[in-house]
């Protein structure tokens, strides 16, 4: 029961051959050793001592942090891409107006994602200096406040300072899947609303959103797993910090394996697993409460 | 209609799953950037290639000084080193990696080596070192570097702390000469601090990019130490009575904001300003204020808790380590012989602006006067408990513990340190 062009077996394989190499490669083989590592017994040094059993998750599991982290991580993630989404809503209808010099607003916006994180991170860890900073001297000039604000410092201000950035590198790519989205809308709906008296704002609650849909469940998805996966700007605009009171669980993870007294591969490596299947199931449910919306609708 | 939407569904969500696995893995599985040292192979052969991972002291020297050692090296011996410098950011992780993956350079410098030793990893200097080069290491350095009864870390270079203040400062709060007790200590802080205008009296790092180092200082010159008769006495009383004083400095506004959150660089660059009147520094923090011209800086030793008491002062010495690795014995101790070479070590040592780790080095150095103050109290200095390798768990814990005592208990803290150190040792 063959279909007219469909290839044959080991056609389909030579033609799929480079994508399996690559995947293989890329995610089965560290898969693979991450597994094995987070089964393994490691000495400080690196040095693989033996069979650890369970040992690794349970180390993670009983750490006293973990409670600490995982919420720090809850509101990183959940804050950023809700941040992001809104914002971007905004940006992206700005950029599909038409207006004079558009064009080299479009590049600024883009500017965020072009540059290194870690480069971005380090730029904003010198703008919420509390000596030095841009932020603090421009605040209190036009007396917002009276002393300066220790924004990597003061446990209230660190995270809002960290979301912050996340936001600010994560808006252009996502404004710009917007306008993409955007400009998927047929303009005669448009018309016919027009035609129909809908004022603007019922215009966009009834048309807009709805038919930008598509858009934003992507645009969420992927945001969660960068935000979630998002190393550099925690780790350097958290530099400072002793212990892991702002750490997610990406940075919990690293520390696990270099900076922390356990400095230990095996429970990095079992982190990571836990890292994985969270991000995963995440996913899982925001696509499950999305789908479900959608018939509840129809 | 119906299979095929969901089959699409299921595809993105299969792709999704793998994009996020991916993205996960990468996070973790980054930096293995080993390439295969020519050292190892087959049994028997002697190895002609080396390897050397060195961590960078600064841009401008590190890489030159270590380039220019591989051709002389290449020339000496025939043999050929590969050096690769790492920062310090990433160095500890670097050599995680490649000693995992069974591929440890030949030669290793780092700030730690007690945990290499214990794990059968090294060479220890009766294989590598000539007799000759081991007379010359400072005992300090030699003690420092034995493990187990045999030496294993071989130093490559040294700091000692001591008191830098700001000349300007102390003339303006009307201080004569440099404090001698905690006391006057305090009394200068208080003084320079109430000039105002951004003053602050001591820039006190305490986060965790070298906290330990910071507290070893204070807590010698009240006569505590890490470790006494080989047993751990991070919560002794005179430890406990250090970090409560250093405490009350902050509680009492004499410091820069947050110092359980500041790291070293960062007071460094504070006094550099010229806001801070004092901070515990050394040699390489001479430079760059001789380079910047900015701050009329003086050097003292440390401040003592008692009354006429001989103050202590913290020493500091890095390690190259060589890794047991098939037939590269000869090669890694050809190695040692040229890099102990007065005018390889010294080279190196005087372009980072450090302090000497032989005997022979002191007496070349002596002639310089900006280091006098260092260099009389090197041979007596003070270092922490690098020979053991619980203290390589120890000193993280530190870093990552310590700062939490400015705003909380710093007998808790203290006691909560010993208790892991017991625990690992």
């Amino acid at each position: 029961m063959k279909r007219r062009g469909e290839a044959s077996g080991p056609v389909a394989l030579l033609w799929l051959g480079p994508a399996l190499i690559l995947i293989a490669g890329v995610v089965v083989y560290p898969a693979v050793e991450l597994v094995k590592a987070s089964l393994s017994r490691y000495s400080i040094t690196g040095l693989r001592k033996g069979d650890a059993g369970l040992e690794n998750f349970r180390g993670v599991l009983a750490n006293e942090s973990l409670g600490t982290v995982l919420t720090n991580t809850l509101v990183w993630v959940v804050a950023v891409v809700v941040l992001t989404i809104l914002i971007s809503l905004g940006v992206a209808q700005f950029l599909t107006k038409d207006f004079w010099g558009r064009r080299v607003v479009r590049w600024a916006v883009i500017v965020p994602w072009a540059a290194s994180l870690v480069i971005t991170a380090r730029l904003f860890s010198l703008i919420y200096s509390y000596y030095y900073g841009t932020l603090n001297a421009l605040l209190l000039k036009l007396h917002v406040i009276s002393t300066p604000i220790d924004f990597l410092g003061d446990d209230r201000w660190i995270m809002p300072s960290m979301v912050a950035v996340g936001v600010f590198v994560s808006i252009p790519f996502t404004a710009y899947v917007f306008v993409a989205g955007l400009h998927a809308i047929p303009s005669d709906v448009y018309e016919a609303a027009r035609i129909d008296g809908a004022s603007p704002w019922k215009v966009w609650r009834l048309i807009t959103l709805p038919l930008l849909r598509p858009a934003v469940l992507v645009a969420t998805v992927l945001n969660m797993i960068y935000v979630f996966n998002s190393f550099p700007i925690i780790y350097t605009l958290n530099e400072s910090n002793p212990g892991f009171g702002h750490d997610t669980t990406i940075t919990f993870m690293y520390k696990l394996a270099f900076k922390s007294a356990e400095k230990d591969v095996g429970q990095s490596a079992a982190a990571g697993l836990f890292n994985v299947l969270l991000i995963l199931v995440a996913v899982v449910v925001y696509l499950r409460v999305s789908r479900w919306r959608e018939e509840e609708q129809s | 209609m119906r299979t095929t939407t969901s089959g699409h569904t299921a595809a993105l969500r299969w792709g999704v799953l793998a994009l996020g696995a991916g993205l996960g893995l990468a996070a973790c599985s980054g930096g293995t950037g080993a390439g295969s040292a020519g050292g190892g192979g087959n049994s028997g052969k002697k190895a002609t290639t080396i390897k050397l991972v060195a961590a960078e002291y600064s841009k401008d020297h590190t890489k030159a000084f270590w380039d220019k050692f591989a051709t002389d090296y290449k020339a000496k011996t025939g043999n050929t080193l590969e050096v690769q410098i790492v920062s310090w950011d990433d160095i500890d992780q670097q050599s995680s990696t490649m000693v995992q993956n069974n591929n440890p350079p030949d030669i290793l410098n780092l700030n730690a080596y007690a945990s290499y030793a214990k794990d059968g990893l090294l060479y220890s200097a009766d294989d590598v070192l000539s007799s000759s080069v081991k007379s010359d290491l400072l005992d300090a350095f030699v003690k420092s570097g034995t493990y187990n009864g045999k030496m294993y870390g071989m130093p490559d270079l040294s700091s000692a702390r001591a008191m830098f203040y700001n000349k300007a400062l102390f003339k303006k709060a009307g201080i004569a000469a440099p404090p001698k007790t905690w006391a006057e200590f305090e009394q200068d802080a208080t003084k320079v601090a109430g000039l105002g205008d951004g003053s602050i009296g001591y820039g006190l790092p305490l986060g965790p990019e070298e906290s330990q180092g910071e507290f070893s200082i204070w807590m010698f010159n009240n006569g505590g130490d890490w470790k006494k008769d080989g047993k751990w006495t991070i919560n002794s009383p005179e430890n406990v009575e250090t970090l409560t004083f250093l405490k009350s400095l902050a509680t009492k506004k004499l410091t820069q904001n947050n110092p359980g959150k500041t790291n070293r660089q960062d007071a460094f660059d504070l006094f550099a300003s010229g806001k801070v009147g004092m901070v515990v520094g050394f040699s390489p923090l001479a430079a760059t204020l001789d380079g910047a011209k900015k701050v009329d800086y003086g050097v003292a030793p440390m401040p003592t808790k008692a009354d006429g008491g001989e103050p202590q002062t913290f020493g500091v010495t890095d390690y190259l380590m060589a890794f047991k690795k098939t037939g590269n014995q000869d090669a890694v101790k050809a190695f040692y012989d040229l890099y102990y070479q007065k005018d390889q070590v010294n080279t190196f040592i005087k372009a980072e602006g450090f302090l000497p780790v032989t005997k022979s080095g002191i007496e070349q150095f002596k002639s310089d006067t900006k280091l006098a103050t260092y260099l009389e109290t090197l041979p007596n200095a003070h270092l922490t408990p690098t020979d053991d390798p619980t203290w390589d768990k120890v000193k993280l814990a530190v870093q990552q513990n310590l700062g939490t005592a400015v705003t909380g208990d710093p007998k808790a803290v203290l006691d909560k340190l010993q208790k892991s150190a017991e625990a690992g040792s």
